[in-house]
């Protein structure tokens, strides 16, 4: 077995199957997607090279967007690292102290996680529907008549009612992420600070935070990248609409791609999402590793 | 004993190498459409692939359907990897013109020779690019006022307001009485062209419309702006549903066979719904937009026309059998269409229409009157322009712009 794997060929046989899965469903379609931005083609017809073209139009027509649907993107991502985070962090370190109904609770939190995003979207469609949904309903039933809106259709108060069941759709997934890291820490390491006198909250941020840091650091890059990445309940709840006030880049590629028939326009917002995907990714986890020096 | 088995099975053989060879001879054909179980036009189409396969032994014929969305993604996928089926649906004008243009939609010319007489020039224009016809259209449809005539009677009228001013008193009476006048989905833009399209032809006239639509004539037009601002008046007198700026349309449809609305306006396809509910029965009617401008619009000038076609990818198998297959199932889709009230027949009518439901044929009625017809904007346009347009009419519902703006806007975007 040993000389097995000590032969460089075997070694490389091996890794062949994952190699060509990494390099054909990452790294080709990444390199297509390059390829394709700088050219203005319909995704049927001939294909002409423009250069740059794309990437400049991106950035500055105003009926494209971009920029706004990537601040649409950016301010999901903050709200996702400065409320989503900190609340499930909150909800992991009450249910990872051992509270009664701990798995109750864990289940119900997750339940959000494993449910489709489009049945999501139906329900949230319900709750924010103008004549019948609950929300409404709630607010006239108890005298709040003039706050009643219509929630999806409204520029002003669309991007907020799409936000809120994106965010709450993955608290679960964040809580069970930041719960396994709490219950890893070591039983005496909390009870040598409790015998010290500490509080609660001082064994929290002193002793569990700390030592959960690599998991939090997992979290905040899951929930960068996954804001801008977001698409599926954005799709299902507005489309982007109204007047493009919920649009995000991965919406605004759909358009480009599969009502415009722009290629290579929807080519490049996908080469955009790709790099800042990986930007943020780097940045997070350079920020965390300052930290830890 | 043996002797018997070994003939047998040698007949066996025989006849199975038969059978083989004779499958052999048959053309396997492949479509993809839109007409899903859900759909209104699913039971014309089995109909039609029952009675055509049929009439083709020589054709193994296998189909899918899918989502009318997720559909126009999936076709364009398939033309750029040369992978189409060997008959796909496709809308007219501008959509299948860019699958001609890319050289992959096989030319019916010769395959048309056989049915001469049976389809007018008229309803292959939308499927002719320079001058070849490359698809066959099924039904036709246009815009309608659906009207529930239970509310209008309730609010003092028999009958759906044959002038723009009657037409605008009624949607006075229906407001002051508490009865919304229209439903009109914001969430998908094409429901608002249906009103503002009708609209700009009665203000401006079918010509210049159609001539803005084909890339002959340009948007900057004082009377398009005021046609789009006598729309955006409606919207500002609350005619409309404020709701329906998140609805979709079939969520809009809906509230309107309810009755929550008094008018609705929407393609005749509807006609097969509307009569097919028995809530409904004899309470749905059926007109045409009034004129606004009399001395530029008359009354016979509509929106709509054929669309809804079949064609034959250029990969096609054996595309002389599949053209001809294409051509008699796009016929069949068309009769049996009809009859259920799915639209209006593109290919000319030899059977008994008695049954055909009565909304469609008031339907029929006022397209026997058209004296004009300008297609949908959206599907005569293409993709790019037609989003572009669409979000511009987006911003006239949301009153964001105002005609002078849509029309300056448009004019400085597609031309």
């Amino acid at each position: 077995m040993k000389k097995m794997y000590s032969n460089k060929l075997n070694i490389f046989l091996f890794l062949v199957p994952g190699l060509i899965l990494f390099v054909g469903v990452l790294v080709a379609p990444i390199i297509a997607s390059g390829y394709f931005s700088f050219f203005d083609w319909n995704g049927i017809g001939e294909k002409v090279f423009i250069g740059f073209k794309n990437y400049k139009e991106l950035f500055t027509s105003k009926p494209i967007g971009f920029l706004r649907a990537l601040k649409n993107s950016l301010l999901l991502a903050g709200l996702s690292v400065c409320i989503q985070l900190p609340f499930c962090l909150w909800l992991a370190l009450k249910l990872g102290k051992g509270i009664k109904g701990e798995r109750f609770f864990l289940s119900v939190y997750f339940m959000p996680v494993l449910i489709s995003t489009v049945v999501i979207g139906q329900l949230w469609l319900k709750i924010y529907n103008p004549d019948y949904g609950i929300l409404n309903v709630l607010l006239r039933a108890v005298g709040l008549d003039s706050w009643a809106k219509i929630w999806l259709g409204t520029k002003e108060t669309a991007l907020g009612a799409v936000f809120i069941p994106t965010l709450w759709q993955y608290v679960g997934y964040h809580m069970l992420l930041m719960y396994a890291g709490i219950k890893s820490v070591p039983k005496d390491l909390r009870e040598a600070a409790m015998l010290d006198g500490a509080t609660d909250s001082q064994v929290n941020w002193f002793i569990v935070i700390p030592y959960i840091k690599p998991v939090l650091r997992v979290s905040v890059i899951f929930a960068i990248t996954g804001s801008l990445k977001s698409f599926d309940l954005i799709y299902v709840l507005t489309n982007g609409g109204p007047l493009h006030s919920t649009e995000v880049p991965s919406t605004l590629m759909i358009n480009m791609l599969f009502l415009r028939n722009r290629y290579g326009m929807g080519s490049t917002i996908a080469v955009l999402l790709i790099f800042l995907c990986f930007g943020f990714a780097l940045l997070v986890g350079l920020i965390f590793k300052e930290e830890e020096d | 004993m043996k002797k018997t088995l070994a003939i047998l099975l040698t007949l066996c053989m025989v006849l199975s190498l038969g059978v083989a060879a004779f499958a052999e001879d048959k053309t396997d054909i492949t479509m993809w459409c839109i007409a899903t179980e859900s759909d209104s036009n699913r039971a014309s189409y089995e109909k039609a692939i029952a009675e055509v396969t049929a009439a083709h032994p020589e054709v193994n014929f296998t189909w899918e359907a899918f989502e009318n969305q997720s559909y126009k993604e999936k076709i364009k996928m398939a033309a750029s990897a040369d992978e189409m089926p060997d008959i796909f649906f496709t809308w007219a004008c501008a959509f299948l013109g860019d699958f001609v243009d890319a050289g992959r939609v096989y030319c019916l010319d010769d395959a048309y020779k056989a049915y001469e007489g049976q389809l007018s020039e008229a309803m292959m224009g939308n499927t002719t690019y320079d001058g070849k016809h490359y698809g066959v259209p099924t039904t036709m449809n246009i815009v309608g006022l659906f009207a529930n005539m239970e509310i209008l009677k309730a609010n003092g009228y028999d009958e759906v307001p044959g002038t723009y001013e009657e037409f605008i008193a009624c949607c006075d009476t229906l407001k002051a009485n508490g009865v919304i006048p229209f439903g009109c989905s914001g969430k998908e833009t094409w429901c608002v062209t249906e009103y503002l399209e009708s609209i700009i032809e009665k203000s401006c006239g079918a010509q210049i419309l159609n001539d803005i639509f084909a890339g002959r004539a340009t948007w900057a037009n004082d009377d398009v702006a005021a046609a789009v601002d006598t729309f955006q008046s409606l919207v500002n007198n609350e005619y409309f549903d404020p709701a329906g700026i998140a609805l979709s349309n079939d969520e809009v449809k809906a509230n309107f066979m309810a009755g929550k609305y008094a008018f609705y306006m929407n393609g005749t396809w509807n006609c097969a719904d509307f009569a097919a509910n028995p809530d409904l029965k004899g309470k749905v009617q059926v007109a045409e937009f009034p004129v606004i401008n009399a001395d530029k619009a008359t009354l016979g000038q509509l929106i709509g026309g054929p669309s809804d076609t079949l064609a034959v990818a250029a990969s096609a198998n054996n595309p002389e059998v599949t053209a001809n297959f294409c051509i008699d199932l796009g016929k069949a889709i068309c009769h049996f269409g009809y009859l259920d009230g799915c639209g209006l027949p593109a290919w000319n009518v030899d059977y008994d229409a008695s049954s055909v439901n009565e909304l469609t044929q008031t339907v029929a009625d006022i397209c026997a009157n058209a004296n004009a017809y300008v297609l949908f904007g959206d599907t005569a346009m293409s993709a790019n322009t037609a989003n572009t347009y669409l979000d511009y009419v987006a911003m006239v519902y949301g009153c964001e712009v105002n005609g002078a703006d849509f029309v300056a806007g448009l004019a400085a975007d597609i031309g």
